[in-house]
């Protein structure tokens, strides 16, 4: 009966860690326009964390820089499962206008599995919450799996 | 601080400022924004422009050939690759791309995020075929016409000649 | 055996664990529910507090490499125990604690100091460098909070004296004896005497719980939620309980050195508008701050608490010890 309720909470109360990996910022103030009064992320149980240990769902934004490679690996590591990584925005699929730099190592699939994405540059914040709820229920059924 | 304290308090009685969107539909983006693609294969004419003006890269031309001599071609636009600047729209000459207002691009497989479209071009015209005959009789024709002028430019110059001398 | 099923009975469900984690939640769920519609959202649901502790639970726990085990799991157990160990000394409703002594104040204190101490010995044994931040930062304030809070305790053990003069103390430490004094001569927030200490212990509360313009420990955006910063899993669940659990100690405890002594004679109701305090303390001392303020710099706490609220606490004892 316990499994069963974490199973149940699991998809109401995903908190965010959000990483930057080289990103220019448009992404970035997007996702915190998400937990703004608008739109109010928080009333689905999104929270934005400070540490991987507690994070449930990874946002990457940005293509992957040289310098943050080893960093975003690393931070990836950190978060226990089971975990969802949403990648926002164009750069972290694809490398967008930064594609074929020297300065990139791209693209976010390389290093780990990506569950959802969203295009967009940079995405307008109802896609990001799409995303996000999509993120959640991802995470439910991930859990699931999990004691199976 | 007190203004503040004021406003918080006197918050609590009004309605919240929130959108209702997770439940319900989208609401419409603001007139004039640039979302996903969208690729009429019909009106293209496969210039190219697209790809030059292109800053990311995001689409991809494949030209397949087919047995008859046309060409299908493919143009495949990637969202998760698109700044969305707008200008493949811009400069392309027969408004074969247009930028809707479809923001919302989510989704879990590549596949979500690929916009194509694809059309045939058709060969040009084969050339009329002549037969060896044809072709004697114009070669025989043209070089009389050749000769003839060929005497004529003579006769004119010996003319001259005796009016000269 | 009815002694020792009442004992249970005390320690397990009324004034102790499953009230304690009912009341924890509520609180917690309000003070967020209440913050999100003072910024005019609409807010997390009232439960949020228990899908995060649950959804915690069935997290992986990863244990730092440079972590000491077993000091990394104990330490929020005890910190947890040592806070449902409070509950069973304060006399909520009916006057009576489950289990009192001469004491019960000082008890308090270390209890509550020992819950912090249990958190930066958790955080210390992660080895992480935010969490040494964090624990650092949690022990300046501490030492903000303790220094009024200590003077408020003073202020009210010295004013309910009269009372307790038989035992030749100059003060008196048990709840008892002030919730006594409190049923004869009415609460002590009455007093005018008592109430700058009540708008000190006001200011106490959301620093001694770590609400968010206090909580300089656990800020998120800048240390890395400071001492909780390499917990995850069941180990932050108990963290995050504990700390719901504290806002509900720290306005009972309120309660019952200010606001005690009043009862309408039918335990229910009496229940019912202790929660009904209990939840306008939260909003009164948590929510409103966290809704308008921004959080304080670690060195803007400890003046703020060692100016002006110990300057409030101290007032109110000098008052008291002057016999006005």
């Amino acid at each position: 009966m316990f499994e069963k309720l974490i199973d149940n909470s699991m998809a109401k109360s995903p908190w965010i860690f959000h990483i930057n990996a080289g990103s220019c910022n448009g992404c970035d103030i997007e996702l915190v326009s998400v937990l703004t009064p608008r739109h109010d992320a928080e009333r689905l149980g999104f929270k934005l964390t400070g540490t991987p240990r507690q994070a449930d769902i990874v946002v990457v934004s940005g293509p992957i820089t040289v310098q943050t490679r080893d960093r975003l690996v690393r931070t990836l590591a950190q978060v226990p499962e089971p975990r969802v990584v949403v990648s926002l925005g164009s750069c972290p699929r694809s490398g967008n206008v930064f594609k074929g730099s020297y300065a990139i190592d791209g693209p976010l699939e390389k290093y780990t599995h990506v569950d959802v994405s969203v295009g967009g540059c940079t995405p307008k914040p109802e896609a990001i919450m799409a995303a996000l709820a999509q993120a959640a229920q991802i995470l439910a059924e991930k859990r699931k799996e999990m004691h199976k | 601080m007190l203004p503040y304290l004021t406003k918080a308090v006197s918050n609590l009685f009004h309605k919240p400022s929130t959108e209702q969107f997770p439940a319900g539909d989208p609401p419409k983006a603001a007139e004039g924004y640039r979302g996903r693609i969208s690729y009429d294969p019909e009106k293209c004419v496969n210039c190219g422009m697209c790809i030059r003006v292109c800053a990311p890269q995001c689409m991809e031309r494949t030209i397949e050939k087919l047995e008859n001599g046309d060409q299908k071609i493919t143009f495949t636009f990637d969202m998760t690759s698109c700044t969305f600047c707008s200008m493949c729209a811009d400069f392309c000459a027969r408004h074969a791309i247009t930028l809707t207002d479809d923001y919302m691009i989510v989704g879990t497989k590549p596949e979500d995020f690929l916009v194509t479209g694809s059309f045939v071009k058709k060969a040009p015209p084969p050339k009329p075929r002549l037969t060896p005959e044809q072709i004697a009789e114009m070669k025989a024709k043209a070089e009389a016409a050749k000769k003839a002028k060929a005497e004529a430019a003579a006769k004119a110059a010996a003319a001259a000649a005796a009016d000269n001398g | 055996m009815n002694e020792l099923l009442l004992n249970l009975f005390y320690v397990l469900v009324f004034p102790g664990l499953l009230f304690c984690i009912l009341m924890g939640i509520l609180l917690a769920g309000l003070d967020r529910v209440w913050v999100a519609r003072m910024q005019r959202r609409v807010g997390p649901p009232l439960l949020q507090p228990w899908y995060d502790f649950l959804k915690c639970c069935g997290k992986e726990t990863i244990v730092p490499r440079h972590a000491k085990k077993a000091v990394y799991f104990a330490a929020p157990v005890i910190g947890f125990v040592a806070l449902m160990t409070i509950s069973l000394f304060l006399p909520v409703v009916k006057g009576r604690a489950a289990f009192s002594g001469t004491a019960d104040l000082v008890v308090i204190l270390y209890l509550l100091t020992l819950v912090s101490v249990c958190m930066m010995v958790g955080a210390s044994a992660t080895g992480s460098p935010f969490a040494g931040v964090g624990l650092s930062r949690e022990m300046v304030a501490m030492i903000s909070y303790e220094l009024p809070f200590v003077l408020v305790i003073l202020a009210v053990s010295r004013a309910t004296l009269s009372y307790d003069a038989g035992t030749g103390m100059p003060l008196t430490f048990s709840l008892q004896a002030i919730m006594e004094y409190q049923e004869a001569n009415g609460p002590l927030i009455t007093q005018w005497s008592l109430i700058p200490a009540a708008i000190a212990m006001l200011f106490v509360i959301p620093c001694e719980v770590g609400m968010h313009p206090f909580d300089v420990s656990e800020a998120e955006t800048e240390i890395c939620e400071g001492t909780l910063a390499e917990y995850s899993g069941p180990p932050l669940a108990v963290y995050k309980l504990t700390h719901m659990v504290k806002m509900y100690i720290m306005t009972a405890l309120f309660c019952v050195l200010f606001l005690g002594g009043l009862t309408t004679g039918i335990l229910f109701f009496d229940v019912v508008i202790f929660i009904l305090v209990c939840a306008l303390l939260t909003f009164i001392t948590m929510s409103l701050p966290h809704a308008v303020c921004a959080r304080f710099k670690t060195e803007q706490v400890f003046k703020f608490y060692w100016t002006v609220v110990a300057g409030l606490a101290a007032i109110s004892l000098i008052l008291v010890w002057l016999g006005l």
